[in-house]
């Protein structure tokens, strides 16, 4: 397939200027692209993941690039992990702004849900629906201190469903249930919850794609920008949006960024 | 999968639901299937083990199921709290561990669903797509639901096996006053219907009709039976 038209990624310079961020799973895929977008965009970052030989590469690099950011050990199945990292964010960089939560564990090969190992059910459960409870109570003291922002990391399968993964799709769209009551119950504290549904290249697409090979010339084909997105260029940008006053009358919403391959909204 | 007027036939004088949950809406429907000459059997004990053996240890003898009703929620999740007053039990009490259950008594009840060519219904409250105040537990719990419902739908196909959700109002899982609030923040306006569905007389049928061959076609839909209240995208 010949190469797509692809716009430039757009500027976000200094729309998180003086905000602090955390990103859960930013050692590597989406987490880390928006971990760069937000730092690009003027945030401090803390970059939360479970390896530090992931997550500590990352938050040296966008500090060699001249942002700010800070590595912390979470694990967001613990709960004094999360608060760590919560408690690190106001010790190095004085306040709390964003939470984004997007660490979320692999959901495994495709198969029916009556063949899914008890191990893989507990670690999905334990990644999302307990994290974004975790991170949601964790973060939101500071967060309603000046107009913060929770953004949870779902995904089409938990707004259409899937086939192939079906244990994902259900755990995507517990999390949209949370955000939504988060954001009618926040809303008048000028707490702000979204979610992002991304289609992107990430090492699980990288591992799916050479598994079945066939598979990135079907995703592309039944999307209307014909690519898989960019974590950086085309998924970090719109968690700036929706971090920054550019989205403050927004809540409760769930973005497909996506290319276009869910239409159902 | 063709509609075959024997199975039909047949399956109409013996089918076999399943209810789980206590209280409403799983009283109402069962009332509801009951009258229209279902065999109707009910799982609505909080202290069950919930895990992937739960139906075929509370019926051992069973053969099959034509219908499974999923309307489980705890007493403790229709409890209205800020999410900020929750404790970590709370949280495993009200959202993971009833999510949990529901995901288990698919895969418990999935080789009897296989072989009826049966249907699995989920109910949720409004609270699931819309957000509730108070409720974000069950709200997580339910919207997982909702979804699993279209995941198991295209999953399970091959099976024959149909899965569908129905969104209610939040009075059919609510107690009245604050199920009167969550209607409130939803909509401007009354349902159009001038009153919210009788679960019995008008939501039982419309789960009778999901396991009937006249919806064959109708795979992992998502229903709104609340009067009109709340109209989704």
């Amino acid at each position: 397939m010949s190469a797509t038209p692809t716009p430039p990624s757009p500027p976000v310079a200094g729309l998180l200027e003086g905000r602090v961020a955390i990103i859960t799973g930013a050692g590597q895929g989406v987490g880390e692209g928006i971990a760069d977008s937000m730092a690009q965009a003027g945030a401090s970052v803390i970059i939360a993941a479970r390896r530090a030989e992931t997550g500590e590469p990352v938050a040296e690099r966008i500090r060699d690039e001249g942002g700010n950011a800070a590595f912390v050990k979470c694990d967001v199945t613990v709960r004094a992990d999360v608060d760590n990292a919560v408690e690190t964010a106001i010790e190095r960089f004085g306040r709390l702004d964003v939470m984004v939560h997007n660490a979320v564990s692999p959901p495994g090969v495709p198969r029916p849900l009556q063949e899914i190992d008890d191990q893989t059910i507990a670690l999905q459960i334990g990644t999302s629906t307990t994290a974004s409870f975790y991170c949601a109570q964790a973060a939101f003291p500071h967060l309603k201190n000046d107009y913060g922002s929770l953004i949870l990391l779902t995904s089409p399968a938990g707004i259409e469903g899937s086939g192939n993964l079906p244990l994902y799709g259900a755990i995507k769209g517990a999390q949209r249930g949370l955000l939504k009551s988060l954001a009618r119950e926040w809303g008048p504290e000028g707490v702000r919850v979204n979610a992002i549904a991304p289609v992107a290249w990430t090492p699980a697409m990288d591992v799916a794609t050479t598994a079945n090979p066939t598979l990135e010339a079907r995703l592309r084909g039944r999307t209307p920008l014909q690519r898989i997105g960019d974590p950086t260029a085309d998924i970090g940008p719109v968690a700036v949006f929706l971090a920054s006053p550019l989205s403050r009358h927004m809540t409760g919403q769930t973005l497909a960024v996506d290319g276009g391959r869910y239409l159902g909204l | 999968m063709v509609p075959d007027p024997q199975r039909r036939l047949a399956g109409m004088a013996r089918r076999t639901a399943l209810i789980v949950g206590a209280d409403d809406p799983a009283d109402s429907i069962t009332s509801g299937l009951a009258a229209a000459g279902w065999v109707v059997l009910r799982l609505d004990d909080d202290d069950l083990a919930w895990d992937d053996h739960t139906v075929a240890t509370a019926f051992p003898d069973l053969d099959g199921l034509d219908l499974v009703v999923h309307a489980r929620y705890p007493a403790a999740s229709r409890q209205r709290d800020a999410l900020m007053e929750l404790t970590d039990d709370d949280w495993r009490i009200r959202a993971d561990e009833p999510f949990e259950a529901t995901i288990r008594l698919a895969r418990s009840a999935h080789p009897y669903l296989a072989a009826s060519a049966g249907t699995i219904v989920f109910l949720v409250p409004l609270m699931a797509s819309a957000g509730g105040e108070g409720f974000a537990p069950m709200a997580t719990a339910a919207e997982g639901a909702r979804l699993l419902a279209k995941s198991l739908a295209k999953t399970w196909g091959d099976d024959h096996i149909r899965a569908h959700a129905i969104t209610l109002d939040p009075s059919a899982f609510l107690a009245p006053g604050e199920a009167a609030g969550m209607a409130e923040a939803n909509s401007l306006h009354d349902p159009p219907l001038g009153r919210v569905p009788d679960l019995s007389t008008e939501v039982a049928p419309i789960v009778n009709a999901l396991t009937t061959d006249d919806f064959t076609s109708l795979l992992g839909a998502s229903l709104v039976v609340d009067g009109g209240l709340w109209m989704p995208g």
